[in-house]
């Protein structure tokens, strides 16, 4: 009974206030695909291109074989917010490493050093929704500080 | 004697109150470098006998960062002096009790345990939070420099900073974001 209840519920919810299934970023739109309209006489031509993204200036040329990161030669700690959120899906999620181009060794690094920056509470707009946004009103000895060393990482450049 | 000299007899022989701003600074290795001006280590005149020692106001003591998982793996001891009376304390509950107490001890603990001990401990003033007294912080004359910068959250860091922040990750021309 219960459950028809929920169906019903979910059911008059979807035609009366429809949601559509997409998460929501909050990072500027770049989009990859346009859909564009051309009408040519009485032809309506519907196509979709590519783009160039609009932060390609931002990119950083690697003429390389290595991977970005060793190419670069940064020495990345787990303060750097704003190298490690590159890796990252918007809920805090390593990205795959045909993705992100890295070496393992790497990927393993910087999935570690994420793991620390999550810890000490650097990057809480990068997580779940379930997840305590403030870092201070995490449970027990979580609310602390905490600071990691990069020597303890077992993978080692 | 000129002027410039008994200023400089003045400056080398007077009290000098110094500040530590405490926040994300590992309480255990601040200490070793408070110690140095509460006993006045850094000073020319420096004797074991000669009571040179400065003042120290560290503020922020709640926020404190302990390193790795030193919240729940470092244990503060003591015994009431009755049978059973033993307890461990984890760094997280003491710190939840009283913000100021692993401040205090780290600095207790880096001196050596010598009679100039507890009267280096009466110059060292501890407050969890930016709320010093004003006449304590009239006297203030020099800050000391913190030993690791204070990390920046990314939510704090404004969004035109993010957006136009040099990209390492390329991603493939059908690649989703989410
Ligand atoms: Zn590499």
């Amino acid at each position: 009974m219960a459950a028809l209840c929920r169906l019903t519920v979910q059911a008059s919810k979807a035609i009366f206030f429809p949601q559509s299934s997409r998460n929501v970023s909050l990072s500027a739109v770049s989009r990859l695909k346009e859909i564009r309209e051309k009408k040519e006489g009485n032809t309506l031509i519907i196509s979709g291109e590519f783009v160039k993204p609009k932060d390609e200036h931002l990119q950083i040329k690697n003429n390389t074989t290595a991977c970005p990161l060793c190419a670069t030669g940064l020495d990345v700690k787990h303060t750097d917010v704003l190298i490690l959120s590159q890796f990252l899906r918007s809920d805090g999620c390593m990205l795959p490493r045909r993705i992100t181009n890295l070496c393992k060794v790497q990927q393993k690094r910087v999935s570690v050093m994420v793991a620390m920056a999550q810890k000490a509470g650097l990057m809480p707009n990068l997580n779940p929704p379930s997840s305590k946004k403030d870092p201070k009103r995490r449970y027990g000895y979580k609310k602390y500080n905490t600071y990691f060393d990069e020597a303890t990482i077992q993978w080692k450049l | 004697m000129s002027i410039i000299q008994r200023s400089q007899q003045w400056g080398t022989f007077a009290r000098i109150w110094h500040l530590y701003d405490a926040k994300w600074q590992d309480p255990y290795l601040s200490a070793e470098r408070i110690k140095m001006y509460l006993m006045g280590l850094y000073k020319p005149i420096y004797h074991p006998l000669n009571d040179c020692g400065d003042h120290v106001v560290v503020i922020n003591s709640y926020d404190i960062a302990l390193r790795g998982d030193e919240w729940r793996r470092r244990a503060y001891f003591h015994h009431t002096g009755y049978h059973g009376g033993a307890s461990w304390t984890m760094a997280w509950e003491v710190h939840k009790k009283n913000p100021t107490m692993i401040m205090n001890k780290a600095v207790y603990k880096s001196m050596k345990g010598n009679l100039q001990r507890r009267y280096s401990m009466q110059r060292l003033h501890i407050f969890k939070d930016e709320n010093v007294p004003e006449n304590i912080m009239q006297n203030i004359s020099n800050q000391i420099k913190q030993l690791r910068p204070v990390p920046l959250r990314l939510d704090e860091i404004p969004p035109q900073e993010v957006a136009e922040f040099p990209k390492l990750v390329k991603y493939p021309e059908n690649y989703i974001a989410q």
